[in-house]
């Protein structure tokens, strides 16, 4: 019967193109709170452990030697002068052109600079999260408002200018000894955070930026081991570079 | 039910001997039906060189998270599971002082060791450059998927893939990976000469090819972030605009999911979007129940199960 065996293979082709799908009928979910108190893999611990030497090596070494320790405090410090002003100076060796202005915030400072030997591992803790320096070219009208900013949050780590704070305003501003013009463009070096509009500084988040990836960390400690270098312990003093005006 | 219907239409097609005589394809049919498959997804995004747990003294997450500790959890988890996938959303350099001193080795080594089948790429991954981040990819033992960035002209050229296949049992699953725009989010010199596709047109094309490859199960590892609140691309807006994709494993906002959110596809389709926090502080495990079928119209909005794992 040769019409039956076609009508035969016609349906056994028919039955098996007809594909496999599938269906996914369930997901159970659970999430896993990784508690090292709990349970670890020494397997691992042993795979880690040369880098891991090596790194607690690395983070004890001596970089630079404090005559006394540095910290941070508002609206000028002894810490945030000698971080600005080696910002400044490193930014221009690492962009190789002249910088008006070097700035960090405040909250960007995690720790201090304690007295005697200088460890890497003190730099780490000043700065534990990897922040970049940035470059910005910036108006005189916008650098006014940025400086209104830093006052009334209380004044922030700053190199290349002088100000007073008056009613929360920043006022007789100089800038490489010459007062703040409004049609000047100006260099500013500061950490991305802000030049992306972190900390209320809206007026930075327009402006373009050079970012070449260079960690403010990295330059911090660059400036720390060019001043050993020299033979220059750390120290730094507030010099009325911000004043309050009664 | 299903058997008598089977010789009802046959008999109308007009032959009792052919009812008979088909008899074992039906029950071969019904048998097929009834396959079912397990599979268990492991995933982290944004580890960020956290290789140590965070100390014990630290303000938030004291003694949470770190490597060996993560490896036990996945090692038990797979004395009990045999199809396991080990997933990373990317993210996985940058923020801790190893990355610093060592550039990403010791990171790879170690997925290595965990086993993970795939990762794909975030933009911490490019922190000391495009050529260190060849040079580590090269000492992975796993792929890095990224089906959205062009290498060509780069160090990184034919260093990553578009998508892979792996099968899990009987289960066959293509995972993509979907990066997120690096333009004013790095410096330009980090990524280089890197070119960006656009992310949904290429999502869906990569996954519509993985679909005719015959995958049960499309997979995309993404690093645009769960979601914002301008219409910046995301994984909620990919998982509402992709046709095939099953499962968008994300990264980059560091969310915390207290459970997966599901989002009907264009297809009418679940895919659902799950990510695990950030710092190696957790694991996401999601464990898939698939029937495989011969049944040509398979619901739409099907309405898969999500549920959390109760105590084992």
């Amino acid at each position: 019967m040769p019409k039956l065996s076609v009508i035969l293979c016609c349906f056994v082709f028919l039955h098996l193109s007809n594909k496999v799908q599938s269906q996914k009928t369930e997901v159970i979910y659970q999430t896993y709170t990784i508690n090292s108190q709990e349970k670890n893999d020494t397997a691992i611990t042993r795979l880690l452990k040369p880098y891991t030497d090596n790194l607690q090596k690395h983070l004890q070494t001596i970089i630079g030697f404090s005559t006394r320790a540095l910290y941070k405090k508002m609206p000028e410090s002894s810490l945030g002068n000698f971080l600005a002003d080696g910002i400044k100076s490193i930014a221009e060796k690492l962009f190789e052109q002249k910088i008006d202005i070097a700035c960090i915030n405040y909250g960007s400072i995690k720790h201090f600079i304690p007295k005697g030997d200088i460890v890497m591992n003190d730099i780490y803790q000043l700065f534990p999260y990897d922040s970049y320096l940035v470059l910005q070219q910036i108006d005189g009208y916008n650098l006014q408002l940025f400086l209104n900013k830093i006052v009334e949050q209380g004044g922030w780590p700053i190199s290349g200018i002088k100000l007073s704070i008056k009613d929360k305003q920043a006022v007789d501003i100089l800038i490489n000894n010459e007062p703040l013009n409004i049609n000047t463009t100006y260099t500013l070096a500061c950490n991305d955070y802000i030049a992306k509009g972190g900390n209320g500084c809206f007026m930075l988040k327009q402006l373009p930026s050079i970012n070449k990836g260079f960690l403010l960390r990295d330059v911090v400690i660059d400036y720390i081991k060019q001043q050993t270098k020299l033979g220059n312990p750390i120290e730094a003093k507030t010099d009325k570079r911000i004043t309050n005006t009664l | 039910m299903q058997r008598r219907k089977f010789i009802k239409d046959t008999t109308l097609a007009g032959s009792a001997l052919l009812a008979s005589s088909l008899y074992p394809f039906n029950f071969l049919q019904a048998s097929i039906n009834k396959q079912t498959h397990h599979f268990t997804i492991l995933h982290t995004n944004d580890t960020h060189s956290m290789l140590e747990p965070f100390a014990n003294d630290a303000k938030y997450n004291a003694g949470l998270g770190g490597i060996t500790s993560r490896s036990a959890y996945i090692n038990e988890i797979r004395t009990v599971v045999e199809h396991v996938l080990l997933l990373d959303a990317g993210d996985i350099f940058q923020d801790s002082a190893y990355f610093n001193l060592y550039k990403g080795e010791p990171e790879i080594k170690v997925m290595n060791f965990l086993q993970y089948d795939a990762a794909t790429i975030g933009e911490k991954d490019f922190s000391a450059g495009i050529d260190n981040l060849a040079l580590q990819i090269a000492k992975a033992n796993f792929p890095f998927i990224i089906s959205n960035y062009e290498f060509t002209n780069t160090p990184l050229e034919e260093k990553t893939v578009p998508y892979v296949i792996i099968k899990k049992g009987m289960i066959k699953i293509g995972i993509l990976g979907i990066g997120i725009n690096l333009i004013d989010l790095i410096p330009n010199n980090f990524f280089g000469n890197t070119k960006f596709k656009n992310p949904i047109r290429t999502a869906n094309e990569v996954a519509e090819k993985l679909k005719k490859e015959n995958c049960d199960f499309i997979i995309c590892l993404s690093h645009l972030g769960d979601k914002y609140d301008d219409d910046t691309l995301s994984d909620e807006i990919l998982a509402k605009e992709n046709f095939f994709i099953d499962l968008i494993i994300g990264g980059h906002t560091h969310k915390f999911f207290k459970q997966p959110r599901k989002y009907f596809n264009r297809n009418g389709y679940v895919t659902v979007v799950n990510q695990a926090g950030w710092g190696g502080l957790q694991l996401g495990r999601l464990d898939y129940k698939i029937q495989q079928t011969k049944n040509k119209n398979l619901h739409k909005n099907e309405t898969i199960l999500i549920r959390e794992k109760n105590g084992e």
